[in-house]
């Protein structure tokens, strides 16, 4: 006879048929239950609730009052045959790929500047930090300020370089790349300390006997520090991604999405889908669609992050 | 073995546990079945709840809310109970309170709000109550066609209390270092813009970034003002007339003449305001009260009179803000009485110069407070008479104009147009394709 690691479930030798044991009360497991449950209501009502809720108004042709009448998958399908949604969806890919990376490029350098010590350098990590900090309705607001009208300092930057006049916000390509460097500039701190802890946990005696063995620092660092650091990074990348694809405020308060929806997410187009357009079921269905490809990137980058460690 | 025990050592299975959270669950599906039963019960008690937006500054509230706490109600009828609701996300407050009836008995809102919950049965209709102000003579102190533009197939939707139109400014300092006129005519903005651009200055002032919703109206006021509009006189949408395409084509001749700034497309209301306040914008299309928003005293910005297109039309776009009963109350009588009281007290907000909109009482206008401000005065004598809503060329205001109004259409299009790199006839044939599809 075998007991499972769960310890209720047993195989009879020979007929290799689960025989499932109930488990007895026990006043233990009463208050256990009992303890467990204002938790579990909680949770229910605030996520499977609205989840639920939520699914019903992706099937339904209902306003934000009203449910509306059953239209089966039909919002589903006018969502993934809709130009706007693979607009914003390829805009997403652009918004998460350059803010995932590009923080974890300046994050990763920074990271790798702060670890030689120098004076002042608590004051640099926490001014470093200040863009994290910083709540995003300031940030936005500064960025606004610094590109926004002719007078802004950026236009007048680029004007006494002799490079042009760029609409930073008005031109469609120019708005991509301007919120794109926001996100990256609010972003970096994160995966600054991120990087520095993971590289604090190297003991410097690798480096030591790597160094005695002639490697270069590029051969150290491509060696020891990113392999020893795989495991965070994708930790990194998976709360950068979920970051990225959720985020409403950075683009909502910078450019609205425009020009002409040039920097609209799928994050923003569900919410001005429900919430401008009053169109409820096509924005929830786009919300649940989103959530669907964020799960399936989370779970690949999460199957890396298992390799790393296993390796 | 008492400690760390995980959910094996205690014996709760999977199927136990999951029969635990079905259990649950039955519960959370069961709770929005109490609450409408407790909400329901508090239709009938309780102090009637006042919604209101903040429409004007920092001293407008407390004023609102003064008001409505000196509402001293007849013997029977609720008291009034005041709540500030912030611009940001409006929608969903109000949405969220009525679905689960717990939204105001009374409340102020968006300019389409009343339509939109009426056709979701959210709604009292006012017609007993402005059957009564016809008796008492408060109709007749309503200016013309303020009261008209609430009424709907089913009744009156809501109330007017103050009218927000949409006017040309322009900054007379710099106007006159120029050594131009304010223009009468639509040729005459065109060679007026051009003298502006020239030393470096804007004669259409413009916004369509992050949360501007001037760029919208401004588009649609030029089309107005050239006989145009969204819709045609039976109400179907038109955008692809005439009158529209060559009220566009001209908005294009603007770009093109750098009459507009090519940065408008990205500014949110605050760059606008800077823009304006940094003597950069000279002339162009806002609200009424632009001044008092800039903190402008010095005279220097000024109303113009209205524009004639290209054909000797005179239009302006114009928004009747409303007060709206809703049906879930305390007391349709105590909503009715309370509004009456408001309705007739509200002149506070013009004596004391509280609020930028404009009095939709003929009472209100003629106070010495009011007729003191210049501009607003000229705007109710040359612009409210010749204003047009936002559903012209036809006159009846509809929900799908808060789509309309709220939606990323208008606002794309507008964006489109303050480019410049589309003609008018593809952005507008665009802009309707994406009505149609917003208000089949």
């Amino acid at each position: 006879m075998t007991i499972s690691p769960a310890g209720t479930e047993h195989v009879v030798a020979g007929l290799h048929r689960p025989v499932r044991r109930r488990p007895r009360l026990t006043s233990v497991r009463v208050t256990m239950l009992l303890l467990v449950t204002p938790s579990a209501f909680l949770l229910l009502l605030i996520t499977a609730y609205p989840l639920g809720y939520a699914a019903f108004q992706s099937v339904h042709d209902g306003t934000l009052i009203t449910g509306g009448s059953y239209v089966g998958l039909s919002n589903y399908g006018n969502t993934l045959t809709s130009a706007a949604f693979w607009d914003a969806a390829k805009f997403t890919v652009v918004f998460t790929v350059v803010g995932v990376f590009g923080s974890w490029l300046v994050g990763l350098g920074l990271a790798l500047l702060l670890r030689s010590k120098f004076p002042g350098r608590g004051l640099f990590k926490v001014l470093l930090l200040l863009p994290w900090v910083v709540p995003v309705v300031v940030s936005a607001t500064s960025m606004n300020y610094l590109v926004a009208t002719s007078s802004s300092p950026m236009p007048k930057l680029f004007h006494a370089l002799g490079l042009g006049s760029p609409l930073f916000l008005a031109d469609p390509t120019w708005a991509q790349v301007t919120v794109c460097v926001y996100k990256v500039w609010v972003s970096f701190p994160f995966m600054m300390l991120m990087v520095s802890a993971a590289l604090s946990s190297i003991d410097e005696t690798v480096y030591e006997a790597a160094r005695v063995d002639g490697a270069s620092s590029w051969q150290q660092f491509t060696g020891i520090s990113l392999p020893m650091i795989a495991r965070s990074t994708y930790i990194s990348w998976i709360l950068m991604t979920i970051f990225c694809v959720n985020d409403f405020p950075t683009i909502y308060l910078l450019t609205g999405g425009g020009p002409e929806s040039s920097t609209t997410p799928l994050v923003v187009l569900a919410y001005r889908t429900v919430f401008q357009d009053f169109q409820v079921g096509p924005g929830v269905a786009i919300a649940f669609v989103m959530t669907l490809i964020l799960v399936v990137v989370s779970t690949l980058l999460y199957r890396q992050i298992r390799k790393a460690t296993y390796q | 073995m008492a400690k760390n025990q995980g959910l094996g050592h205690v014996g709760v299975s999977r199927r136990g546990f999951l029969g635990l959270a079905g259990g649950v669950a039955g519960a959370a599906a069961v709770s929005p079945l109490l609450a409408a039963c407790s909400s329901g019960a508090a239709t009938g008690s309780g102090p009637l709840k006042f919604w209101d937006m903040p429409w004007g500054g920092t001293a407008y509230s407390p004023a609102a809310k003064r008001l409505t706490e000196a509402y001293q109600p007849a013997t029977g009828l609720p008291t009034a109970q005041y709540q500030q609701i912030q611009w940001a996300n409006f929608t969903q407050t109000f949405s969220a309170a009525v679905a689960s009836n717990t939204g105001p008995a009374v409340s102020t809102g968006g300019g389409f709000q009343a339509f939109q919950f009426a056709s979701e049965g959210a709604i009292a209709y006012a017609d007993h109550l402005i059957d009564t102000f016809k008796k008492d003579g408060t109709y007749d102190d309503f200016l013309p066609g303020t009261i008209e533009a609430m009424k709907t197939e089913k009744g009156y939707a809501a109330v007017p209390w103050a009218i927000d139109i949409r006017v040309w400014w322009y900054r007379k300092s710099v106007m006159d270092q120029v050594g131009v006129e304010p223009p009468t005519t639509w040729p005459e903005l065109l060679s007026t813009g051009k003298k502006l651009a020239a030393q470096g200055y804007y004669g259409f002032a413009a916004g369509a970034g992050a949360g501007q919703p001037i760029g919208g109206q401004q588009m649609l006021m030029m089309m107005v003002n050239n006989g145009g509009g969204i819709f045609n006189a039976g109400g179907e949408l038109d955008l692809l007339n005439d009158r529209n395409i060559e009220a566009m084509e001209f908005v294009r001749e603007l770009v093109s003449n750098k009459i507009i700034d090519p940065r408008a497309v990205g500014y949110t209301i605050d760059n606008v305001n800077s823009q304006w306040k940094n003597k950069k914008f000279v002339m162009g299309i806002d609200t009424p009260g632009l001044d008092s928003i800039l903190g402008d005293t010095s005279g220097d910005l000024l109303v113009m009179k209205p524009l004639a297109g290209p054909h000797g039309d005179k239009a302006c776009l114009t928004f009747i803000n409303n007060i709206m009963m809703y049906s879930n109350t305390p007391s349709q009588e105590g909503s009715e009485a309370f509004l009456t009281y408001y309705v007739k007290n509200m002149k506070t907000y013009w004596q004391q110069n509280l609020v930028p909109g404009l009095p939709t009482l003929k009472s209100i206008v003629a106070l010495p407070e009011f007729q003191k401000q210049k501009n607003k005065v000229d705007v109710i004598q040359d612009w409210q008479p010749i204003g047009k809503s936002f559903a012209a060329q036809a006159t009846e205001l509809t929900p799908a104009l808060a789509k309309i109004d709220s939606g990323q259409a208008i606002s794309s299009f507008a964006q489109t147009m303050f480019a410049g790199r589309t003609d008018a006839k593809a952005a507008l044939r665009t802009f309707q394709d994406a009505l149609s599809a917003l208000i089949k």
